[in-house]
């Protein structure tokens, strides 16, 4: 099967399917965002706009201080919540985290758990439809960006990107921002690896195993993979 | 509407005032992402129409008490540019054109986003019409179309619009500026692609309904032909991946 | 908490972050304290007005459209042509922005830019007079179509170069005959602003929007070919000293400019 985009409405398989960004209608499911069919017959959202489910791992900033709790920005409509019965921490305005989401409801509230601070650093925006090719497959991807930029790299499902301020920032950004550009294009690791060889040399020392090299695309963009659901915690 | 007794001359040699047959669409270009700063946009070229549309959203939605807990609000902005015209300059802010075209374009996307997923949100669609040569409405339902699915944002369904009409005494497709002022009637019309519904119908003019009964086939055929020129830009966009200059 | 005390600490925290990688002599997208994005202009890019250009500094991109009309003269100089600058920060162009009438921030940044064309004297609009109660007026309308930093120095290099690609438009019986033209307006000079901002203590040229939203101090210079012809200071303050350094720092990048849109 060769791959083609789809569009909005368009027949993505008889019955029904359950998948995110699809709907069904009358036995057929059909898209309802761009995306893209795989060989495998897959289909694989391009764009799509983050809606937070329970268990995922997201990356914030603290927007407001309240007795009840702390707002924390999540690149959402409605910031996400923690009740302060449920952390340890004393939270402060500016302050990163990273947690996962506990719970939402019918209206979009958000409420987190698990909470953990991050460091002083920087929160750089990344669409969350490619995350899974930010991480890469058993995270090769994110590894090669630590391994390089130096610093420690948190992606959370929503978007947000933390990155620890010994971070060498204009690389990073310069690397996150081509692996935007060509998130569904095969070989996108040696091309970044490539990249940021040619701007640093060679890999610093004490570097982890790349993962598996030359994956195929059904790795490369595995929606549901493991790779966020198992990161650093 | 101009009587139908008007003097300008319309079809010359059988042929429109721009040399095309009865249900040939005018050049039609479509860019893609071209706001980069937008959750999705689109740039379209049609005849002397120059349109771009942004669409941010889902968002917090604004003033509070508007918003609902059901589902998203869709809002829709149309706005002419005062340089649009070929002939004076013209006021800055909304008319009462652009005002009642803002709602009927945003009823057409009512239809198709799927709001019920974002409660408590608002989508914003802003279409600014850079210069104007006849048709802007359906142009801006064409772009905003594409500009939502670049944004990512679910739809049941993609559309498309063009205006049919007569002009001379010709049921004709895609009336450009000359027809819609001195021609017989204009009807401007928003089809689903794939459940073909009508989501934005307008008329002025006098028609009978057999030539209505026509007009509306034409319209289908000519809603496919926008469809496939917007496919063809949104394949494009991501399947090149990365971000060319675009040419304005 | 109030909102402007949050947007304060998170700029505090922002700007910390920043001043890590400025310590190093490097901005976030690897530009130098002076560089600018690169910049592309478009001329002619609408059929609609008799001059218009498309211009980007980096992501900003502003389109100018100058069209004249037949107006009537300001009653003070009966004789002389009206120039009319209007500018909108499309709603398209940043989640920041909101539709509705132009903001202090989008009528400075009109002001500025006619200031800048005004005083270099580019246009004579004494030779604009038609007859009595008539004279041609230029409209130049700037439209921010994307925001990524700057969109003040964008707008002034669209208009400029709108400017540049105007045509003259044929006069008869005391109106425009719209499709006809005389020849082109050849503007005299070419206006440019330089924006620069103060990050802690270093000076930064062609702030990007991540910059804008930490700067101390914001200043904006439009020099001519052998002139400064404009100023506005924005928030914050700055030494004699400073500003004689950013004077000379305006007159090389706006000769750069100048170099691209003479091409």
């Amino acid at each position: 099967m060769e791959r083609r985009i789809v569009l909005p409405g368009e027949k993505i398989s008889e019955g029904r399917l359950n998948a995110p960004n699809t709907y069904y209608d009358s036995g057929i499911t059909y898209a309802a965002v761009i995306g893209m069919m795989d060989e495998e017959g897959r289909y694989i959202p391009l764009e799509n706009r983050y809606r937070p489910n329970v268990g995922d791992v997201v990356v914030g900033m603290v927007t407001d201080v309240r007795h009840a709790g702390f707002e924390v920005d999540l690149r959402l409509p409605q910031g996400g919540f923690i009740p302060t019965r449920d952390v340890r921490l004393t939270l402060q305005l500016g302050d990163f985290v990273i947690c996962k989401v506990k719970s939402v409801n019918e209206v979009g509230d958000v409420d987190l758990g698990e909470v953990r601070r991050l460091p002083k650093g920087k929160i750089i925006e990344f669409p969350s439809a490619k995350v899974p090719r930010l991480i890469g497959k058993k995270s090769s991807m994110l590894n090669l960006l630590k391994d390089y930029v130096g610093g420690d790299l948190m992606v959370g499902n929503n978007g947000y990107v933390w990155a620890s301020e010994q971070s060498d920032m204009p690389l990073l950004l310069a690397a996150i921002m081509m692996i935007e550009k060509k998130a569904h294009k095969h070989g996108l690791t040696d091309e970044i690896s490539a990249f940021l060889q040619s701007q640093r040399g060679e890999r610093p020392a004490g570097s982890r195993e790349s993962g598996e090299e030359g994956q195929t695309a059904q790795g490369e963009e595995e929606i549901t993979g493991e790779g966020y659901g198992k990161q650093q915690f | 509407m101009a009587s139908s007794s008007s003097k300008v001359q319309l079809i010359i040699d059988g042929k429109r005032t721009d040399g095309r047959g009865q249900e040939d669409l005018r050049n039609l270009r479509i860019e893609v992402g071209v706001i980069p700063e937008a959750d999705g946009s689109s740039y379209v070229e049609w005849g002397g129409n120059k349109i771009v549309c942004g669409v941010y959203g889902p968002r917090e939605c604004i003033p509070r008490h508007e918003a609902s807990p059901y589902h998203a609000l869709v809002k829709c902005r149309y706005m002419m540019s005062p340089f649009a015209s070929l002939e004076e300059h013209s006021r800055s802010g909304p008319s009462r054109r652009s005002t009642e075209l803002s709602k009927v374009i945003r009823e057409v996307f009512e239809n198709l986003v799927m709001s019920e997923k974002f409660p408590n949100t608002q989508i914003d669609v802003y279409i600014d019409v850079l210069q104007a040569e006849g048709g802007t409405r359906t142009a801006s339902v064409t772009a905003a179309a594409v500009a939502l699915a670049n944004a990512g944002i679910p739809m049941k369904d993609m559309v498309s619009a063009v205006a049919v009409g007569k002009a001379g005494d010709l049921l004709a497709l895609d009336l450009n500026k000359m027809e819609d002022n001195f021609g017989q009637s204009d009807m401007p019309i928003a089809i689903s692609h794939r459940d073909r519904k009508i989501l934005l119908v307008q008329m002025d003019g006098l028609l009978t309904r057999d030539e209505i009964a026509k007009i509306l086939g034409m319209a289908e055929r000519g809603c496919d032909q926008v469809n496939r020129i917007q496919a063809d830009a949104l394949r494009r966009f991501y399947e090149r991946g990365e971000e060319e200059s675009v040419r304005w | 908490m109030g909102e402007e005390v949050k947007d304060i600490i998170m700029a505090n925290i922002r700007r910390d972050i920043m001043g890590n990688t400025l310590s190093k002599g490097i901005r976030f997208d690897g530009r130098s304290f002076d560089e600018y994005r690169p910049i592309e202009v478009q001329m002619s890019v609408l059929q609609s007005a008799e001059g218009s250009a498309m211009a980007k500094i980096g992501q900003t991109m502003v389109l100018a459209s100058a069209k004249f009309d037949i107006v009537k003269p300001f009653a003070d100089r009966p004789r002389e042509g009206v120039l009319v600058t209007n500018s909108e920060l499309l709603p398209t162009a940043s989640p920041s922005f909101e539709p509705g009438p132009p903001d202090e921030n989008s009528v400075e940044m009109a002001r500025v830019v006619d200031r800048a064309i005004r005083s270099s004297e580019c246009i004579d609009l004494s030779s604009f007079f038609v007859e009595e109660e008539k004279v041609l007026g230029i409209y130049i309308d700037l439209y921010v179509m994307n925001h990524a930093g700057n969109y003040t120095d964008t707008a002034a290099l669209a208009a400029t170069a709108a400017l540049m690609d105007m045509k003259m438009p044929k006069v008869e019986g005391g109106k425009i005959i719209r499709g006809e033209y005389t020849g082109m307006l050849n503007p005299t000079k070419l206006p440019i602003t330089t924006t620069m901002i103060k990050v802690g203590s270093n000076w930064l040229t062609d702030p990007s929007r991540e910059e804008e939203r930490v700067l101390e101090t914001a200043l904006t210079i439009g020099t001519t070919e052998g002139h400064v012809c404009a100023m506005q200071k924005g928030r914050g303050s700055l030494s004699k000293d400073e500003l004689l350094e950013r004077i000379d720092i305006a007159f090389k990048r706006g000769d750069d400019i100048r170099r691209i849109l003479k091409g």
